[in-house]
């Protein structure tokens, strides 16, 4: 059974100059489990696609189902990560991590248990007591996907999670991300812009038009990545697949508002 | 901590930080210097413009004597009440308007008509109204007060980054609680700001409301000894309010400092140095 289903969905935002539309006409399965990325050139309205998934802004037509319920706002099934990391910034990092806890009711001695072991799992023992500031980029975005892993929802919902941080810091939180995944086999949606990290962490990769955004083509990644990131990332299907992804976002930043047309007779 | 630069410099030999604060003080000696040979030299009449060292002296004679202690105690009192009453008043005002619509079609034509009108002005009506005391002097200060930190209350809450908001959301934060859980902490800086504001008018309004209203405080004093030609009592009453004043400042900046001390901006936190 898939866990979310994207149906005939669009999205207008309103301007003084006129309606100016968002997202046409998205058709999307994700199954349980599944790891599915969404790429495209910048303002396609992919993070808007993300933005509705969470319930925190509303369709303008079609449906979005969630476990076989639609969606009327954000809840605790789905977690997500912003790109700007969105931690409380008058919280500690302890305290970060602990907020989501505390909102479902958990005792203290549970939430207390739980945390430290989230602190150890990313890495940040020692800066329990730290404020968000005193943080470089890569502390923060594990303290952000530390506090959302901690109320442990079902999906996560990642906007450009890394989108921020240098390459090394990149590749190792990608790497981080790729054994959460395997190990936990949560369910997860990523907007990137990002090619090699689609790729390298999705099994399926969706590629969105200019705006006004629509899918116009996917990729099933069947790549063995058994062999670690260097072994995957230089082998010849990592390659051959990286690139067509590439092409096809390619085609999409270089080609005309609404493009689908032409890309179908590239032959995708 | 400073800058790579600041910290350079400091190195080579800045002058010490004792030093650095002191000197923030040079222009007021300078001012009470100026202030002092002035009248010194005669080049005013000195019934008109007491000295420096006399305006000490009657400030002494009066702390001597008690008249300090007592009026001061009750303008702070009135002072402070409005403070606080007008503080929590004008934040949950800014909180309604920035989060309803109603709220803010209601409240906004209010603040911005009420906003530049003096409120010493409406003492003589709440005089009318309540008589000669507490009373008037407080409501005028909760007037005075209320405004600045609707506005900064307000404007702060508006400047909360959605996603903050979504995050909370996210989290199984219910609608109600996001304003006390997000909305409020998030616009705590720009809150206090509103507060700071608002500590300098309570000085204000508490001395103009009690020289025509009221039977005692500070404001009272200043009067009378206008009134009778007691220029130096009355400078003297002043200068006390003056110290008072940024004392009171001071601890707030303080106390701002160590609340917000999670906030990047904290270095708009300044003082008028």
């Amino acid at each position: 059974m898939s866990r979310i289903v994207i149906a005939h969905l669009n999205k207008i935002y309103k301007s003084r100059t006129g309606d100016v539309p968002a997202l046409i006409d998205i058709n999307l399965d994700i199954g349980d489990g599944e790891f599915v990325s969404v790429i495209g050139p910048s303002g396609c309205g992919k993070s808007t696609l993300l933005y509705i998934l969470g319930g925190f802004i509303a369709a303008d037509g079609g449906s979005i189902l969630v476990d076989g319920k639609p969606v009327t706002g954000p809840g605790t099934d789905r977690g997500i990560v912003f790109q700007e990391y969105a931690l409380f910034p008058w919280l500690t990092v302890d305290q970060n991590i602990h907020y989501g806890l505390e909102m479902v009711g958990m005792s203290r001695r549970e939430r207390d248990e739980i945390v430290r072991h989230l602190i150890r799992t990313v890495n940040l023992e020692g800066f329990e007591r730290r404020f968000p500031r005193e943080l470089s980029g890569g502390m923060k975005q594990r303290v952000a996907i530390a506090r959302t892993l901690a109320y442990n929802p079902h999906i996560l919902l990642l906007d450009e999670p890394f989108g921020a941080l240098d390459s090394q810091t990149r590749e190792s939180m990608q790497d981080e991300l790729r054994r959460l995944w395997l190990k936990e086999r949560k369910t997860v949606v990523m907007v990137t812009h990002d090619v090699n990290e689609a790729v390298y962490l999705s099994e399926r990769v969706v590629v969105m038009s200019k705006r006004p955004g629509r899918i116009v083509e996917e990729f099933k990644i069947a790549v063995d990545r058994a062999g670690g990131r260097e072994a995957t990332v230089l082998s010849e299907t990592f390659t051959r697949i990286r690139n067509e992804v590439w092409l096809s976002v390619r085609r999409q930043v270089g080609a005309a508002p609404g493009g689908a047309d032409r890309n179908e007779m590239a032959g995708g | 901590m400073g800058t790579v630069a600041q910290r350079l410099i400091g190195a080579a030999g800045a002058p010490p930080r004792w030093l650095q604060s002191g000197a923030r003080f040079v222009p007021v000696v300078l001012a009470l210097t100026l202030w002092q040979v002035i009248v010194d030299l005669g080049l005013v009449n000195r019934d008109f413009l007491p000295s420096f060292s006399d305006t000490v002296a009657a400030l002494a004679h009066m702390i001597r004597n008690g008249e300090i202690g007592l009026n001061l105690f009750v303008s702070l009192y009135r002072a402070l009440s409005g403070l606080v009453i007008g503080s929590f008043l004008g934040i949950g005002i800014g909180l309604l308007m920035a989060t309803s619509a109603r709220a803010d079609g209601f409240f906004g034509p209010l603040v911005a008509t009420t906003y530049s009108l003096p409120k010493a002005a409406l003492v003589p009506l709440f005089i009318l109204w309540f008589g000669i005391g507490d009373v008037t002097n407080i409501l005028t200060v909760v007037l005075a007060c209320l405004l600045p930190v609707i506005v900064a209350t307000y404007h702060g809450v508006k400047a909360v980054p959605p996603v903050l908001v979504w995050s909370a959301r996210a989290m199984g934060t219910p609608g109600p609680a996001v304003l006390w859980r997000i909305l409020l902490p998030a616009a705590l800086g720009s809150i206090l700001t509103g507060v700071r504001i608002a500590l300098s008018f309570c000085f204000v309004l508490t001395i103009s409301a009690e020289m025509i209203a009221a039977k005692t405080g500070i404001g009272k004093l200043i009067f009378i000894y206008g009134e009778n030609g007691a220029y130096a009592f009355m400078f003297g009453g002043l200068m006390a309010v003056v110290i008072v004043a940024y004392a009171a400042d001071r601890a707030l900046v303080a106390a701002m400092h160590y609340i917000l001390r999670w906030d990047d901006s904290l270095h708009s936190v300044t003082s008028y140095d």
